[in-house]
């Protein structure tokens, strides 16, 4: 790795202990957010480097081209899959994104910053205007709705990354330019946010956005976001928060630096709070970075060769056609008739997690709204919306995972018309919900013993008949008489039937039919078996 | 001559040359680049060339004559230099030149000046700058031509003092990919040759789109400029009122005289013509190209190649000032320069109203020719002209003792020798410096519109 002498150094103040004091009214909390954002492409923003910034197996320095390193008579050349990435974005927030917009050099130095300068959109940004809504219904906040507005969205080079190490005699900063290069869009917000719900709903929703369109893995804890928050209270000046790697950070960060202000304020102490300043987070605590005095003026400077980002409005149209549904949307679709999910399922639905490897939302979305299709037309008008919503997101689900199945291999075999069929001897009680539990982990767990390579379709008649599945409608008196028999026979004493009968613990019934229920297999219903017991132990109640 | 005795005589040549007139940083003498092999009529193969230390190479190091970047080597070759390769053309060497190309004398070199051949026998003169290896090369008959960069007058200038032709083609038609970087505007790779027919293969060879270069003229754009072209008859040649021929060098007003007089007898006509924005040329210049060279040398901070402080990259708290306090003297002047022009409070004032000029200037130039212009979607003045002719420099070559006396007394003495080339480098105008008389240093530029670079080859082969 390349190598320098140490530069770099946090100074560390005295922790101040915030106790959890919540926000007061008097002290009212102005709040805006700066997040960068690595955008997934192909290739970095001016060179073919491959972007694979945050793999971490990868070698120091492994990503990188002449221009990263910025040899001399290297130019750059304009990614513009990027270009497409950050339309895609402006529109989804409802951003303005401008016709022309332009480059420009921000000068420092800095030892993972091989130009000596980063490329970014000073003068002419990519996009403005846009917000993202909250709701109470969809994101938890105490407001009914908060609208968070954009300032603007601006496309960006990110840089290198500094290791520092302690050897025996020095410290020194390994320098790896693996990200050097990546392409970033920042998107700063209006100072909107009053309280910290609307601050982590705010960064969970931007980040399914991100993930949701494909333009980044929107990951915190590798850096692929990163947020900054700038603060005020009172009308004081604004404080920075940098190097905050996580949403609970993040959070504690606003937490600890907000009661920090406002003991300032409550003593009169507020000397320090008339300048605006830059402070970092150490993990319990804010710090001074730099204030104003020691700000470095950046001189911008329009890129001399970088052409214009010139957009017909055709071309701003023309990916406006290829926008997906966007996530509230989707919400609020899952939520309303005909699907009518619980805000949890819809969830899962809509939201990427990135926590299984067995499926991903969007494929499972698409394979519960083409069941949920197909199931309304074999199943007609009284169809169970249910139905679709159990036996998918729960029961299907959680066979794949126990099985590792991923949902692509399973679908092979159950694809949504022979989901829908499955559900439709659901919904007209040929089986049982207990017999379809069997069935369905039955017919999964033969796929996975061929290797997922049997990819005959299931024959459910063939296998009800088989295991003898088929719910009994007309049952035979004699042997539900036997079963009922045998299960009291078994499962209970004197004092059992006792409190059962006079009433004094009526859930001992719920029991028995259990156990009948497993008895015969879920092929005789539960009221036929509470009739029967009701009538052998003369139950009154 | 026997193969063996010529190249005997051409080492001894080559080495008594490169010693009393300190042309090239490299050289390597192969058999069939000092022996001079010249090109067939139609293509390259076999011609020998010279190239400027600031356009990359992978055979020889590249230095831009300067500490900063001893003894570093590129992993690649510029385009034009690969172009050169694949049509045959022999390198013989990497040619001196002020430090980063900026200067006019030749004299900002960590090798030392470059002295004028023309003058072999009085006190040492300058070449002139910032070509000026490759303007000596070209003199000397080293090579058939040299590759030199132009930003304001790089190339014309010592091609004027060396009595060579020297063209600076329209900004974008030659590919700056591994041309470092000085003023990425203006920086132009340009062409010097004494045989026009020998520059216009070369140009020839070279004039072709880059993908890696983001400045290089597209295909679309160049048919554009094939499709404007029609027979001009008769051509109509302007004389700028503003480029003041006052206080020109003794002998410049009977050779200018003679060529008017050759070109009326030729049939062209002959008119003046006025562009007020040239008076702003040189502010405009010295506003925008110290500031672009200000940010451009920021790498080279040591860290990746070149020279780094073995000891220290940090001093009194500032990242990388010892490895780059070995920037000369007159780098550092224009980064101290440029970086002034984009502190914040400077930004608005200076940076973009030079940039504003620029624009007017440009504006002008398109209000004055006759041949469109496809950036500026100017559609040509019917009325306009084809061909301008301007000097190229109001002096003779000084002395290198007078030169480094009137520069101590302030850089901007200095800065007054690119007054007439500048212009066309703001405008990005084709723009041919040619000497008025054989071993001579005096002569004038032939300046087209922008795009229009064959007119100004065939005006100056008409008249040759």
């Amino acid at each position: 790795m390349l190598q320098l002498a140490r530069f770099y150094s946090l100074a560390r103040t005295k922790a101040i202990h915030s106790h959890g004091a919540p926000f007061r009214p008097e002290y009212a909390l102005k709040c805006g957010l700066e997040i960068h954002t690595q955008l997934n492409t192909k290739n970095k923003l001016f060179s073919q480097s491959t972007n694979s910034a945050t793999s971490l197996v990868d070698a120091p320095n492994h990503h990188t081209s002449y221009y990263d390193i910025a040899l001399p008579g290297t130019q750059p050349v304009l990614n513009l899959e990027a270009i497409l990435f950050a339309m895609k974005l402006s529109l989804a927030l409802g951003s303005q994104v401008n016709s022309i917009s332009q480059f420009d050099r921000k000068h420092y130095f800095y030892g993972d910053q091989p130009q000596g300068y980063q490329l970014t959109q000073h003068y002419r940004p990519f996009a403005r205007g846009g917000k993202i809504n909250l709701s109470k219904e969809l994101d938890d906040i105490d407001e009914s709705a908060k609208e968070i507005g954009i300032l603007q969205l601006q496309i960006e080079q990110d840089t290198g990354k500094s290791h520092y190490t302690e050897t025996d005699k020095d410290v020194i900063t390994l320098v790896d330019l693996n990200r050097s290069n990546v392409p970033l869009i920042e998107l700063v917000t209006k100072p909107d946010f009053s309280d910290i719900k609307q601050v982590r709903a705010f960064i969970k929703k931007y980040q399914n956005l991100v993930r949701h369109l494909h333009i980044s893995s929107g990951d915190l804890e590798t850096g692929a976001m990163r947020v900054d928050v700038n603060l005020s209270i009172n009308e004081y000046a604004r404080v920075e928060l940098k190097n905050l790697p996580n949403t609970s950070s993040i959070i504690n960060a606003i937490k600890y630096e907000y009661q920090r202000q406002v003991e300032l304020i409550s003593v009169g102490d507020t000397s320090s709070l008339m300048e605006p300043e830059t402070r970092g987070w150490t993990g319990s605590s804010t710090v001074k970075l730099r204030s104003k005095e020691t700000t470095i003026d950046y001189r911008y400077m329009p890129d001399p060769e970088l052409p214009y980002i010139n957009l017909a409005q055709d071309v701003i149209s023309g990916v406006r056609g290829l926008m997906p549904q966007l996530p509230d949307d989707i919400m609020r679709m899952l939520m309303k008739k005909p699907y009518q999910l619980s805000l949890k399922d819809a969830k899962i639905l809509t939201y990427n997690s990135n926590q299984n490897d067995m499926y991903n939302h969007e494929a499972l979305r698409s394979y519960y709204l083409d069941t949920f299709r197909e199931f309304s037309k074999l199943a007609g008008e009284r169809s169970n919306a249910k139905l679709p919503t159990n036996w998918i997101i729960h029961e299907f689900l959680g066979d794949l995972n126990k099985l590792q199945i991923p949902l692509a291999r399973a679908k092979e075999i159950l694809p949504p018309p022979v989901f829908a069929q499955f559900l439709k001897l659901l919904h007209e009680e040929v089986i049982s919900a207990t017999s379809g539990k069997m069935l369905l982990f039955h017919i999964l767990e033969n796929f996975k013993q061929s290797n997922c390579q049997d990819l005959s379709i299931p024959d459910f008649s063939k296998l009800i008949e088989k295991f003898e599945l088929h719910a009994i409608n007309q049952v035979d008196p004699q042997e539900l008489m036997d079963l009922c028999n045998d299960v009291i026979a078994q499962h209970t004493d004197d004092t059992f039937i006792r409190n059962l009968v006079t009433g004094k613990k009526k859930s001992s019934l719920k029991f028995l039919i259990g156990q009948g229920m497993r008895r015969s297999q879920g092929r005789i219903k539960a009221n036929e078996f509470e009739k029967k017991f009701k009538e052998i132990l003369n139950i009154q109640w | 001559m026997p193969l063996k005795r010529s190249l005997k005589e051409s080492i001894e040549r080559l080495s008594s040359f490169q010693s009393k007139y300190n042309i090239f940083t490299s050289i390597n003498p192969s058999p069939y680049s000092i022996t001079n092999k010249k090109g067939t009529k139609e293509t390259l193969t076999g011609c020998v060339a010279s190239i400027k230390d600031n356009i990359v190479t992978k055979d020889f190091p590249t230095t831009c004559a300067s500490h900063i970047l001893e003894n570093f080597k590129s992993p690649f070759d510029a385009t034009v230099v690969k172009l050169l390769k694949q049509a045959g053309v022999h390198i013989l060497g990497k040619t001196n030149l002020d430090e980063f190309g900026m200067g006019s004398g030749g004299v900002h070199s960590i090798r030392g000046p470059v002295i004028n051949p023309l003058y072999p026998h009085e006190d040492k003169k300058i070449m002139g700058g910032s070509s000026s290896g490759a303007a000596a090369s070209v003199a000397c008959d080293l090579v058939d031509f040299a590759l030199g960069t132009d930003t304001g007058g790089s190339v014309r200038l010592p091609a004027c003092y060396g009595s060579v032709l020297g063209f600076k083609p329209s900004y974008g038609r030659l590919s700056r990919f591994g041309v470092i970087a000085y003023s990425q505007s203006l920086d132009t790779v340009g062409i010097l040759s004494k045989k026009i027919n020998v520059l216009r293969k070369v140009f020839h060879t070279l004039d072709k789109y880059d993908m890696k270069d983001p400045t290089s003229l597209s295909v679309e754009l160049r048919e554009l400029i094939e499709g404007n072209k029609k027979v001009r008859r008769p051509l109509k040649v302007g004389i700028v009122k503003e480029f003041s021929h006052e206080s020109m060098p003794i002998g410049f007003h009977r050779l200018y005289l003679s060529l008017l007089e050759k070109l009326i007898n030729l049939g062209l006509e002959i008119y003046p013509v006025s562009i007020p924005s040239v008076k702003n040329c040189l502010p405009i210049y010295y506003t925008l190209s110290p500031a672009e060279a200000a940010s451009n040398l920021s790498r080279y901070d040591g860290i990746r190649y070149g020279y780094r402080d073995s000891e220290l990259d940090i001093k009194d708290g500032i990242l990388f000032a010892p490895t780059r306090s070995k920037f000369g003297t007159e780098v550092k002047n224009r980064i101290i320069l440029g970086n002034y022009n984009l502190c914040s409070d400077a930004f608005k004032n200076n940076f973009i109203k030079a940039e504003k000029l620029r624009v007017n200037l440009i504006d002008e130039f398109d209000g004055i020719f006759r041949f469109p212009n496809v950036l500026t979607n100017s559609k040509g003045n019917p009325d306009g002209l084809d061909i301008l002719i301007v000097p190229t420099s109001s002096k003779l070559p000084g002395s290198i003792r007078d030169f480094e006396e009137e520069e101590a007394k302030s850089p901007a003495n200095s800065y007054i020798n690119d007054v007439f080339t500048v212009p066309m480098s703001l405008a990005g105008l084709p723009s041919l410096s040619m000497p008025l008389k054989e071993k001579t240093p005096i002569g004038l530029q032939v300046v087209g519109q922008y795009g229009d670079d064959s007119t100004v080859l065939d005006f100056v082969e008409s008249i040759s």
